[in-house]
C-alpha cells in the first residue's frame, strides 16, 4: 500500500505538480521549435520521453559503478547512446516526422530535462522508482508540447493533424483566414506565455502547489 | 568574403538563434533578468561556441568522415563540449582569476546550452568549410548575445511594471520575448544564404 | 593514482559500451534508411517517367541531373534534384522534364519555409502551374505562372529557380538554344516594352544605334524602391556592357532584374529586323 503511494506521488508530481515545462521550464528549445503541427509536437514528446525512461532506468542501474567524481561526463554519454538510436530509428522508420523535427532530434541530447532527472532522480532513487520518474516526466512533457502544438495549430493553420494534406483535417470553412503569426516563432513564444497564464489560473483555482 | 559577410548578418539577425530558431531558450530565460549576468553569460557563449565549432568541424571532418563514423556524431560532439567548458573552466581559474570570477558560475550551465550543441551540427549539417564554419560559430554566439541583452535591458524595466497576477514571471517573458522576436521578424529575407 | 585509474577506466567501459551498441544499431538501421530513400526518389521517377529503367547522373553547379532512360536506351527526359533559398535557406526541389524540354512535375524533397505562408509551395495548386510548360516558354512571375502573393518571396524565388533549372537542362542535355538575340539583326530605332511589375507596369525604352545597343532606360516602374535600386541601373548597365540579355541576373532584387530584362526582350521583340536579318536565330524565345 504504501509502495504503491509513492509510485502514484512520482507519476502525479511528474506530470502536473512538477510538469517540465509549465512549472519547471525545463527543455524549452524544442517545446517551442517544433509545435507549429501536432503531430511534430507529440512525436518530438514521444521521442524525449523515450530516452528519458530509458536513460532513467540505465543509470539507476549503473549507479553504484558509476564513480561520482566522472557521472555527469557517463550521464552524458549514456543520453548521447539513447538520442543516437532515437535519431536512427526515426530516420529509418518515420522520414517524414524525422524530416520535421530536423536538428530538433539530435538536440534531445542536451534537453535539461533529461540531464535533470538523471543527476537529481535517478542516480539516487531504485530503478523501479526511476522507472515511474521517467514515464511520469516524460508524459509530462509531452502533454505539454501537445497542447501548445494544439494551439498553435488550430489557430496558425486551421486544421489538425496537418501538414500531410492526406490526414490534415480543415476545422474552418473556406471563409478562415489562419492567424499566421501562430505559425511564427513570435507566436510560439506569445502562444506558450498565455498558456503558461491558463495553467496558473488552473494551478490556482484547484490549489496545486 | 561576402559570404562571409552574408553568414554574419544572416545568424545574427535574421536567423537569429534565439528569437527565430529556438535554441538557447533556458539560458535567455535564466539568466536575462539582470544585465550584468547577461553580459557575464554572453562573454562566455561567445567564446565557448566559437571554440566548439572550430573543434567540432574538424573532428567531424577529419575523423568522423574518413571512418565512416558518423552516426557518433551526437556521443563526440556532447564530450567536446563538455570538455571544452571544462578545460576552459580550470584554464580560466588559474590564468585569470578575474576573469574566472566572471565568467566561472555560467561556464557549467553551457554544457547544456542546446545553442552550443546546434551550432556544432548544422556547422556540419549546413556543409560550410572551415572558415565558414567558424565565423557561423562566432555569428550565432553574437546573435545569442544580442537577443540576452536586449531581453535583460527589458526585464529590468518590466520589474517595475504592473502585470496581472497569473501573468508573473516566466510567461510575461514569454510573450515579451514573442513581441521581440515580432520585432526581428522585420529583417526575413533581407539576407539569405 | 589507483583513484585516477578506476575513473578513467569507467569512462573508457562506458564510452565502448555506447559504441558498440550504436555500431550494432547503425548496421540494422543503415541499410533500412538508404533503401527508402532510394525508394522514395524511385517513386517520383516512376510517377513522371513510367518506363524508367536506369538512369544515368551528372553534377552541375553542385546540383545532381539524372538522366533518364527506359529499357532500350532511349532517352526519357531529365529528373533533376536543386538545391536553393526561398525564404530560408536549405529548399531541396525534384523536377522532372521530358525529352522535349517540358516540365512534367515538380517535388519538394524537403523545406524550411514558414509553416502556413511560404508553404504554399508544397501545395498542387502551385506546383501544377509549372506542368507542361518548358524551354520556350518564358515561366516567369505574372506571365505563365504566378507566385502566391504574401508568399512573394517563397514562390518567386522558387519560380526563378525552375526557370534556371529548365535552362540548364535544356542547354546541357537538350540541345536547346538560349534565346538568341542579335542587336546587329534589329534596325536602328528607339523601341519600348513592358512586363507586369510588383505593384504596376514596368517599361523600359531601348535604343539601337548602329547595331549596338546604346541605352536602356526604366521609363515607368512601380517596384519596391528599396529593392529596386539594386537592379537599376546595374541590369541595364550589364546588358549595354555586354551587348546580349542573358546577363547574370543575381542581385539583391531579382525579380525586378528579371523583369528589366523581360521588358527589354519584349521591346527588341516587336522591333523590326534589319533587311535580311536572320529571322531564324530569334526562335529560341
Amino acid at each position: 500500500m504504501k509502495a504503491g503511494n509513492v509510485y502514484l506521488q512520482d507519476l502525479s508530481r511528474g506530470i502536473i505538480n512538477e510538469n517540465p515545462v509549465f512549472r519547471l521550464l525545463l527543455g524549452m528549445c524544442p517545446v517551442l521549435g517544433v509545435t507549429a503541427f501536432f503531430i511534430n509536437g507529440l512525436g518530438m514528446g514521444i521521442a524525449a520521453t523515450a530516452v528519458l525512461i530509458a536513460s532513467n532506468v540505465v543509470i539507476s542501474a549503473l549507479k553504484n559503478y558509476i564513480p561520482s567524481q566522472v557521472r555527469i561526463p557517463c550521464f552524458i554519454v549514456v543520453i548521447a547512446t539513447f538520442v543516437t538510436i532515437i535519431e536512427m530509428v526515426l530516420q529509418a522508420f518515420q522520414p517524414d516526422l524525422y524530416e520535421a523535427l530536423g536538428v530538433f532530434v539530435p538536440l534531445i541530447v542536451v534537453n535539461c530535462v533529461i540531464l535533470g532527472r538523471a543527476e537529481a532522480f535517478a542516480s539516487k532513487k531504485p530503478l523501479l522508482r526511476s522507472l515511474v520518474d521517467g514515464i511520469a516526466v516524460g508524459i509530462g512533457f509531452t502533454l505539454a508540447l501537445g497542447i501548445l502544438a494544439l494551439v498553435r495549430e488550430v489557430f496558425g493553420q486551421g486544421t489538425i493533424l496537418g501538414p500531410d494534406p492526406d490526414s490534415a483535417i480543415q476545422l474552418f470553412g473556406a471563409g478562415f483566414e489562419p492567424m499566421g503569426l501562430f505559425g511564427q516563432p513570435a507566436g510560439a513564444f506569445i502562444a506558450l506565455g498565455l498558456l503558461l497564464g491558463v495553467v496558473n489560473i488552473i494551478f490556482k483555482k484547484f490549489n496545486i502547489k | 568574403m561576402e559570404r562571409l559577410l552574408t553568414i554574419i548578418f544572416v545568424y545574427i539577425l535574421v536567423e537569429n538563434f534565439v528569437l527565430h530558431r529556438f535554441f538557447g531558450i533556458c539560458p535567455f530565460l535564466g539568466v536575462s533578468r539582470k544585465m550584468e549576468t547577461a553580459i557575464g553569460m554572453s562573454m562566455a557563449v561567445v567564446f565557448v561556441m566559437t571554440m566548439a565549432t572550430l573543434v567540432t568541424w574538424l573532428l567531424y571532418s577529419f575523423v568522423l568522415v574518413p571512418y565512416n563514423l558518423e552516426y557518433l556524431q551526437i556521443v563526440t560532439f556532447i564530450l567536446v563540449i563538455a570538455s571544452l567548458v571544462q578545460l576552459v573552466e580550470t584554464t580560466l581559474r588559474k590564468i585569470s582569476p578575474t576573469l574566472y570570477q566572471g565568467l566561472g558560475i555560467f561556464l557549467p550551465l553551457i554544457t547544456t546550452n542546446c545553442a552550443i550543441m546546434a551550432v556544432a551540427l548544422l556547422a556540419v549539417r549546413e556543409e560550410f568549410t572551415f572558415v565558414e564554419a567558424v565565423v557561423f560559430g562566432l555569428a550565432a554566439s553574437i546573435g545569442f548575445s544580442l537577443a540576452l541583452v536586449i531581453m535583460a535591458g527589458i526585464r529590468e524595466r518590466l520589474e517595475l511594471a504592473e502585470i496581472p497576477d497569473v501573468l508573473q514571471g516566466p510567461a510575461v517573458t514569454l510573450i515579451t520575448a514573442g513581441i521581440l522576436s515580432l520585432a526581428f521578424l522585420g529583417f526575413g529575407g533581407m539576407f539569405t544564404l | 593514482m589507483r583513484e585516477i585509474l578506476r575513473l578513467a577506466l569507467t569512462l573508457t567501459a562506458v564510452a565502448v559500451l555506447s559504441a558498440s551498441l550504436l555500431t550494432g544499431v547503425n548496421i540494422v538501421t543503415e541499410p533500412i534508411i538508404i533503401e527508402r530513400q532510394e525508394k522514395d526518389y524511385h517513386q517520383s521517377l516512376e510517377r513522371f517517367f513510367p518506363d524508367v529503367d536506369h538512369f544515368e547522373t551528372e553534377e552541375i553547379d553542385g546540383d545532381q541531373y539524372d538522366i533518364v532512360y527506359d529499357q532500350d536506351g532511349e532517352m526519357l527526359g531529365i529528373m533533376a534534384t536543386v538545391e536553393t533559398a526561398g525564404y530560408e535557406a536549405g529548399l531541396i526541389y525534384n523536377l522532372a522534364v521530358n525529352d522535349q524540354g517540358e516540365i512534367k512535375g515538380l517535388v519538394i524533397v524537403s523545406h524550411a519555409e514558414t509553416p502556413g505562408i511560404g508553404d504554399v509551395i508544397t501545395t498542387d495548386e502551385f506546383q501544377e502551374q509549372f506542368t507542361g510548360k518548358g524551354f520556350d516558354d518564358p515561366i516567369e512571375d505574372g506571365e505563365d505562372v504566378d507566385s502566391v502573393s504574401g508568399a512573394t518571396l517563397s514562390t518567386g524565388t522558387m519560380i526563378v529557380s525552375v526557370r534556371r533549372t529548365v535552362t540548364t537542362i535544356g542547354e546541357n542535355f537538350l540541345d536547346k538554344q538560349i534565346r538568341a538575340f542579335d542587336p546587329t539583326e534589329v534596325a536602328d530605332g528607339i523601341y519600348q516594352g513592358s512586363v507586369e511589375g510588383t505593384h504596376g507596369i514596368l517599361t523600359v525604352e531601348v535604343e539601337i544605334a548602329d547595331g549596338v545597343i546604346e541605352r536602356v532606360d526604366v521609363i515607368e516602374q512601380n517596384e519596391t524602391e528599396a529593392y529596386f535600386v539594386d537592379s537599376y541601373p546595374k541590369i541595364p548597365e550589364r546588358i549595354v556592357e555586354e551587348q546580349r540579355l542573358e546577363v547574370d541576373t543575381q542581385t539583391g532584387a531579382t525579380l525586378s532584374a528579371e523583369r528589366i530584362v523581360s521588358a527589354v526582350e519584349k521591346a527588341l521583340e516587336e522591333a523590326p529586323t534589319v533587311e535580311n536579318g536572320g529571322d531564324d536565330t530569334d526562335e529560341g524565345r
